[in-house]
């Protein structure tokens, strides 16, 4: 039934396994690991990859690992206990050799589990099999045959007489009741005409709350009258409806505005040589604050620095005498053994349990939601922590919080560290040298900073020597393309084309507005290739992750050009939401992909970071739920605010009281 | 002058330490206690923070977990991704036993190659290090080409690294694998591909505070294209299967590493 059985230690030695069908599980047990453990899924015990499903448990006192495989089809309710069985055992059984620190025991133990784990396994089937499927009751035995017929009948009043035989035996209910009985027949008729008067009461199940019958039929009443009216309304809005048509005869002139012409040519601001042209700003004064940037993006993008007080954390560490009222695992009513406990926690090997936990995790769950931490996302952090620790040692002189606190540290700096490489200019040259553009298209919802970090990369793009293509595919908002023109504008001006033999580092490729957008986005790739320009940025329209068929458009625009990177923007103020949007967005690209390998977002771009003091979770939600690394980082809205992340500062931000 | 001011100074203790006094004497004699005891407390923490250990890191899938089996117990044991570290004391086998050479043995640590722990660890050991044996997997080398470029940069220019200089071994994993490349081919590529990185990483990086986009450390020589001998520490490129040529039983192909590892110690 089960499909293997693994036992390894979390340094990565395999120090048992058992295989119930050919075929190598070292490829599932890896995923297992690398999506969950190291992703801080651990809330969950179960993951499914591909046919196989797992279950896993963390021995963490003996730093082991149990994997159990089984088929997703089958349904084993037995799994978990013998998980824990299993576990058990084994611990008890080898507790000499694993409790050597240092692998040498680890590698020279073998570790004879096959007869052990063979006869665990015969008993948890068994006592499946013991707990039969109870047989079905006959009809005679069930309650229904001890009702009257009488009772089932269903009305409006009636359901309730029905609960009112069974026990309550209050003299109001009994009296209404009766009175329901009778109303029953009638009111069944009369639903559907305007006033039921005689409408049948409706009794609570602990009494009528002080009110008289007649107060309640009064309110009934009332309520039908209301309820009545509903039936009126056919006729009032029939009468509303004869003014309408009377408005529809006036012609609706074309509303005036005061400012803006009658003349639509007036409105046109495009020049009339549109793509590939050489439009550059005149250097004047307002040219000034730009080209003090002149400069100042070379080479890597510097990360985001934060003054990091490094002073409350120590008091984490150092633990004070007896007087640590802070334990709060010690805190009992007993003052003299309540010392005495506390001494002995400090001292000694002691081992963490759920209950240590749940207080210090409950405050450190409050506090990420302060900051911003999407609220589902804290609590399965803190879960995972929690697993995490479970039946780990304590060393001497720490407390609980100083080690969850320690924990929670390193599973928030692991999330934040990207899992791949995130080198843009390397990649950019890798593709320069296979002679096709590097094409980014950045989506995200409406309002985050899209354009404006678009021209934010483009001017660190080109302080690097490459060439830039701006794909303006924002075909719907008003002045999309204006502003992508400005932005192309300035940065052409502190970069002269001079400089660049003649041609301008960045262009603009648009074709107005109303077209589609996945279709401009190929032309605009097609143009850079043949004009052999280094970079593409394609800018889309925002979008609500709930707009469906705005979400097929932008799925068709990826899979139509695949881009080599798609950047996800997203505000650093969002809160909850950010789960949202970054669940349905990854969801509309891989649904509406038609391909079996669809692009799905890469990478995350943070905007708006200046707003944010330390309230930085918005970070910790993003790479979480996509697992993703945060590329770019903007702190504001001029051309030399971009950063990349530096993890450690944000998570001591984070942690920070 | 100094002394004319130290003298009646001295003199008032002389004449204490000749008066007796038993409050000033414990006084004195705790002093010096404490100060032996301080200085006892630095060598003997200072002994063990000296580098004794050598580690184990590669991407993730290159084979250090297995390296570190055989290299202490010579047996093929069935391996998962590391989730955290493991050490061990690894004894030097060398062909001449003298008295110099039994017995020295130095801590071999085993370090997660996945890339969200690979910072955290490499942070934590990498002060210890005598040597660190970079472990590169030669069947995909190609396709992991800027990985493995990206991370022996990252470990090159951390200040501390280049401050300690350990010996470098780049071992090239998986050579029981056809289609593995050389020692001689992967040093190449490396090479290049550092030369490459150093252009992309370095360029003009300013000064912020708390920031490590990457070291302030520019590799090799200005100017000239980047080759390994440049480097202020010993790199040395060596050809093993920690598989194995035949089957799993088989004995492993590490001799070259462990003639390495006899060399550093």
């Amino acid at each position: 039934m089960l499909d293997f059985f693994t036992i390894f230690s979390k340094g990565g030695l395999v120090l048992w396994c058992f295989q119930g069908v050919n075929g190598s599980f070292t490829g599932p047990v890896n995923a297992l690991i690398r999506s969950v453990i190291l992703q801080e899924r651990s809330g969950s015990n179960l993951f499914i990859h591909d046919a196989l499903s797992m279950k896993y448990k963390l021995d963490n006192e003996f730093e082991l690992v149990f994997v159990v495989g089984f088929q997703k089809i089958l349904t084993l309710t037995y799994v978990d206990k013998f998980l824990d069985d299993v576990q058990l055992r084994f611990r008890d059984r080898y507790k000499n050799q694993l409790e050597q620190k240092g692998a040498m025991k680890l590698l020279n133990g073998s570790f004879q589990f096959q007869d052990d784990f063979q006869q665990l396994l015969r008993e948890a089937e068994e006592s499946t099999k013991a707990c039969a499927p109870a047989p079905m009751k006959t009809f005679m035995q069930s309650q229904k045959s001890q009702k009257t017929v009488k009772s089932m009948i269903e009305t409006r009043g009636g359901e309730k007489g029905k609960e009112k035989e069974s026990n309550k035996k209050s003299k109001n209910a009994k009296k209404e009741a009766s009175a329901a009985e009778g109303d029953g027949d009638s009111t069944r008729g009369g639903t559907q005409s305007g006033l039921p008067k005689k409408s049948s009461p409706k009794p609570q199940e602990n009494g009528n709350e002080g009110l008289t019958p007649e107060e309640i039929k009064r309110n009934q009443q009332e309520f039908f009258r209301r309820m009545g009216g509903g039936a009126k309304k056919p006729s009032s809005s029939s009468s509303s409806k004869s003014p309408k048509p009377e408005k529809l005869q006036r012609v609706k002139g074309n509303r005036e505005w005061v400012m803006g012409g009658t003349n639509t040519k007036e409105l046109d601001y495009s020049n009339k040589d549109m793509n590939g042209s050489q439009d550059t700003l005149p250097a004047t004064k307002d040219n000034a604050e730009d080209l003090k940037q002149l400069g100042q993006m070379k080479g890597d993008l510097r990360s985001v620095d934060y003054e990091s007080s490094e002073e409350e954390e120590e008091d984490e560490e150092v633990v004070v005498s007896a007087a640590a009222a802070a334990n709060p695992s010690k805190s009992s009513s007993k003052s003299f053994r309540g010392v005495f406990g506390m001494l002995k926690g400090l001292v000694g090997s002691k081992s963490l349990s759920q209950e240590d936990m749940e207080p210090v995790l409950d405050k450190l769950r409050d506090h990420l939601i302060a900051k911003n931490v999407a609220a589902d996302i804290a609590s399965k952090l803190c879960e995972s922590v929690a697993k995490k620790l479970e039946g780990k040692v304590m060393g001497t002189f720490t407390t609980v919080t100083s080690t969850v606190k320690q924990a929670l540290q390193d599973s928030l700096v692991q999330i934040l560290q990207p899992k791949r490489r995130v080198d843009i200019l390397r990649d950019v040259m890798e593709a320069r040298a296979q002679r096709r553009p590097f094409v980014v298209t950045f989506c995200g919802v409406n309002g985050v900073g899209k354009s404006t970090n678009l021209a934010k990369i483009s001017f660190w793009l080109i302080e690097n020597g490459f060439s830039v293509l701006i794909a303006a595919c924002d075909t719907f908002r008003a002045g999309a393309v204006e502003q992508l023109r400005t932005h192309q504008r300035r940065l052409n001006s502190m970069h002269p084309p001079e400089e660049n033999g003649g041609r301008p580092r960045v262009q603009l490729y648009e074709k107005g507005y109303g077209k589609d957008a996945a279709g401009i986005a190929m032309e605009a790739i097609a143009y850079a290739r043949s004009h052999s320009f280094d970079v593409v940025l394609v800018d889309t329209a925002g979008r609500m992750q709930d707009n469906a068929p705005l979400m097929v458009a932008l799925a068709k625009l990826i899979a139509v050009n695949m881009p080599d990177l798609v950047l996800f923007v997203g505000e650093a103020l969002v809160g909850n939401e950010a789960v949202d949007q970054l669940v349905k967005f990854n969801q509309a690209l891989a649904d509406h992909s038609m391909s079996d390998k669809p692009r799905i977002i890469d990478g995350i771009v943070l905007t708006k970071f200046d707003t944010i003091d330390d309230k930085v979770g918005a970070a910790i939600s993003m790479t979480y739920i996509t697992g993703q690394p945060i590329v770019f980082v903007g702190t504001g809205q001029t051309y030399s605010d971009l950063r990349s992340l530096n993890a450690r500062a944000v998570v001591s931000a984070l942690m920070k009281a | 002058m100094e002394a004319a001011v130290f003298q009646p100074f001295l003199d008032s203790i002389q004449k204490e330490l000749q008066a007796q006094d038993p409050a000033v004497l414990a006084v004195l004699v705790a002093l010096v206690v404490v100060i032996i005891s301080i200085i006892f407390m630095k060598i003997v923490w200072g002994r063990k923070t000296t580098r004794s250990a050598v580690l184990l890191v590669g991407l993730c899938d290159s084979g250090k977990t297995l390296i570190f089996s055989r290299l202490l117990s010579g047996k093929f044991k069935k391996t998962q991704t590391s989730i955290t570290d493991s050490s061990a004391i690894y004894n030097v086998k060398s062909e001449k036993v003298t008295s110099q050479t039994k017995g020295r043995g130095f801590t071999l640590i085993d370090l997660p190659g996945h890339e969200s722990l690979r910072p955290q660890f490499v942070e934590r050991f990498k002060s210890a290090a005598r040597a660190v044996v970079f472990v590169v997997d030669s069947a995909v080398f190609q396709k992991e080409l800027r990985d493995v470029a990206e991370f022996l940069y990252s470990l090159l220019t951390d200040a501390e690294i280049v401050k300690n200089a350990p010996a470098l071994v780049v071992t090239c994993n998986k050579q029981d694998i056809t289609m593995a490349k050389s020692a001689k081919v992967i040093q190449q590529q490396l090479e290049k591909e550092l030369n490459t990185l150093r252009v992309t990483r370095s360029a003009a990086l300013s000064t912020q505070d708390g920031s490590t986009a990457g070291g302030t450390v520019y590799l090799g020589k200005k100017g000239k294209d980047f080759e390994f001998s440049q480097l202020p520490m010993k790199v040395e490129f060596v050809e093993c299967s920690a598989k194995g040529y035949k089957a799993e039983d088989g004995e492993a192909d590490i001799e070259q590493l462990e003639k390495c590892l006899a060399r550093i110690s």
